[in-house]
């Protein structure tokens, strides 16, 4: 099971301190706070609710994991321009007014002595992880996490001097070989899953990416009997467990448990894909 | 007169409420989710996820896309069943100080009168909010909200197992929704709640596929309203005093005071409370300042209180 924070999650408006934009359609977007929130406690892998004042278009708030979370009242998001939600928060404004549900959800499960974290992003599934492996790096040392982090092009590879700063070693691959491996991160992955079962080191994956991405890391981690935990995504409306659309399939008494309340963080073996 | 001078309190039938505002079933799970978010003592009244004989687990994914100004659910009237309803639910519902009611359905007719009659046994229910809808399941379902006459037969059944009152909650897909509202009502219904959503779908273009899993879905939030006002109005004309529940894309005070001047008694909020937990709250503020401004004292004041427009002489060639 995933690791649980508690029920800390408020609802309240916060206003754009900074929208960062970090190339390729990627920017980080900080917000203040108008009241003490929960945010503080975030467990990498929560997220965040968000709407800005778009009336009665763009009905629902879009899902986002927590990036950064400074203090109760500041915390910002990583996003990437994809559909209409994701561009009006791409071009938001200093001082815009948001309305925010955060921290929801269940997150990654913090590192264990003697385990080895490898942590893997794909695109847009850097923000908790890079968050783990912070948070990790400085709570139990840089080599209690390794980040396999992969993109379309070396544009999609963000932050990289942050896990640098952080003494974190990274492993990285684009699919036009513009940096790192040539391919899926899955590939670096696969080497290395083989080299800790062969030194009988002990390893866990923390994944969060495209699902075709979630997918393999999946069957490598269930091959190799390695346990895994996968960060995943679905179409919301509320974000905490009241419309009941976000239903993930697994396995057990019940065929769907739901992505918002129940993860977004689950055990690759609950997962039901064929 | 100043703001506080309205009293927001109303009746439905023999139903007291604190206000006209009634969370939306579908929309509030069964409350517990939203205690942590809002003051659920300041809402009128709760309508549960639709309650069914035995526990339902829903359609497959994707289950939900938002579309102009509202969205798309298939969700599959997933609930958890009359029996978990009754022991684990409802004691929580019932504490809240708020009027309790509960969405319920069936599968066939034994199923809703096996329904109906169980509900019966619990404690603190206010009104039985029955179904009739259903655009999420494949069998049968779609007769019952849209044949007068079957409506008719299905409602004198469960309302004869019920001493909690019964209001039947109206499909818009129905052809003739005055046809059915005095359908219900000869049948010895309560009241009617409506809209339920309207069927509709969504294509992805890159996919070329539909954006929900069952291909069709109920279309629910603003973009319904101009609809739902309509209905409200057909049947409040037809059926004067007769108690209507009106919703469909209710996200403000305006919104609100349309459907009451349309002719509606109470309210439910729906899809509004996704995206802000506390909207009831909300809109039951704004509801309070425009009633004062517009110069109503009591939401009841204002129920049908639609003007017609003044006629231009006809014309004759
Ligand atoms: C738990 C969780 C964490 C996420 N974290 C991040 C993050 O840190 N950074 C980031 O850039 N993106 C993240 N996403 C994805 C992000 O929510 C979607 O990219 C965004 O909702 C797309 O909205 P849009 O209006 O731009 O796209 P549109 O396609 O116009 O959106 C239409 C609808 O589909 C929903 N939708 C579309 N794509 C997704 C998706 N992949 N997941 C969920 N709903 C979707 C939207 O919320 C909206 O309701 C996360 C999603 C989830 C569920
Ligand atoms: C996700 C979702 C689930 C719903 N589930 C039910 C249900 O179980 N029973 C029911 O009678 N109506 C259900 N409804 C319909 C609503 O109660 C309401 O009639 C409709 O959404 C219109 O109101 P709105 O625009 O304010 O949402 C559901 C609506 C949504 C959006
Ligand atoms: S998003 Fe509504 S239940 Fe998960």
């Amino acid at each position: 099971m995933a690791y649980e924070a508690g029920v800390s999650a408020t609802a309240f408006t916060a206003h754009v301190e900074r929208n960062r934009p970090l190339g390729a359609g990627y920017f980080v977007l900080e917000f203040a706070a108008t009241c003490e929130t929960g945010v503080a406690d975030v467990v990498p892998g929560q997220f965040a609710m968000v709407r800005g004042d778009w009336g009665r278009d763009l009905l629902n708030p879009r899902a986002f994991s927590v990036f950064e979370a400074a203090d109760s009242r500041h915390f910002s998001i990583l996003g990437k321009v994809f559909g209409r939600g994701t561009k009006r928060l791409a071009a938001a404004v200093p001082g815009e007014k948001m309305t925010i549900l955060a921290p929801l959800g269940v997150g990654f499960r913090p590192a264990r002595a003697g385990v080895t974290q490898l942590l893997v992003a794909g695109g847009v599934g850097l923000p908790p992880l890079h968050l783990q492996a912070k948070r990790n790096a400085a709570a139990v040392g840089p080599n209690a996490v390794e980040v396999f982090y992969g993109g379309r092009t070396r544009d999609d590879l963000l932050l990289l001097e942050d896990f640098e700063a952080w003494g974190v070693k990274t492993h990285l691959a684009t699919e036009d070989g513009s940096l790192g491996t040539r391919g899926y991160v899955t590939k670096p992955l696969v080497s290395r899953v083989r080299e800790a079962a062969q030194r009988g080191e002990s390893v866990e994956l923390l994944a969060c990416g495209p699902t075709g991405m979630l997918q393999a890391v999946r069957k490598l981690g269930l091959d190799h009997g390695v346990p895994t935990q996968l960060c995943l995504e679905e179409h919301m409306a509320c974000g905490f467990g009241v419309c009941l659309g976000c239903a993930v399939p697994v396995y057990g008494e019940k065929p769907y448990r739901y992505c918002c309340s129940d993860g977004p963080v689950f055990d690759a073996q609950e997962v039901r894909w064929s | 007169m100043n703001t506080s001078a309205v009293d927001l309190a109303t009746t439905f039938g023999p139903v007291g409420l604190s206000t006209p505002f009634i969370a939306a079933s579908g929309c509030f799970a069964y409350g517990e989710q939203f205690a942590a978010f809002t003051d659920l003592s300041l809402l009128g009244g709760i309508s549960t996820k639709g309650i069914s004989p035995l526990p339902r687990y829903g359609n497959p994914v994707p289950r939900i896309c938002e579309t102009a100004s509202g969205m798309l659910n298939s969700i599959g009237l997933e609930n958890v069943g009359l029996e978990v309803f009754l022991s684990e639910k409802l004691p929580f519902l019932r504490e809240q100080g708020l009027s309790v009611w509960v969405n319920f359905f069936g599968t066939d007719f034994e199923t809703y009168i096996e329904c109906a009659r169980g509900l019966n046994r619990g404690q603190g229910i206010d009104v039985l909010e029955m179904n009739i809808s259903c655009p999420n399941i494949k069998k049968g379902g779609i007769e019952f909200g849209t044949v007068p006459e079957v409506a008719h037969r299905l409602t004198k059944a469960c309302v004869e197992v019920s001493e909690i009152p019964i209001v039947v909650k109206l499909s818009p897909n129905a052809g003739d929704i005055v046809g059915m509202a005095q359908a219900v009502k000869e049948a010895g219904a309560m009241g009617v709640s409506l809209i339920n959503t309207i069927t509709g779908m969504a294509i992805d273009v890159h996919t070329q596929m539909p954006r929900i899993a069952t291909t069709y879905g109920g279309l629910s939030g603003p973009a319904i309203k101009p609809i739902a006002l309509r209905m409200v109005h057909q049947v409040a004309r037809a059926l004067p005093g007769f108690p209507i529940c009106g919703m469909g894309g209710i996200s403000n005070g305006e919104d609100a005071l349309e459907f009451l001047l349309a002719g509606a008694h109470c309210l439910q909020v729906g899809t509004a409370c996704f995206a802000e937990p506390g909207a009831i709250v909300r809109i039951t503020d704004e509801l309070r300042n425009l009633l004062h401004r517009v110069g109503f004292s009591t939401p009841s004041e204002a129920v049908g209180k639609l003007k017609t427009r003044p006629q231009e002489p006809a014309w004759s060639a």
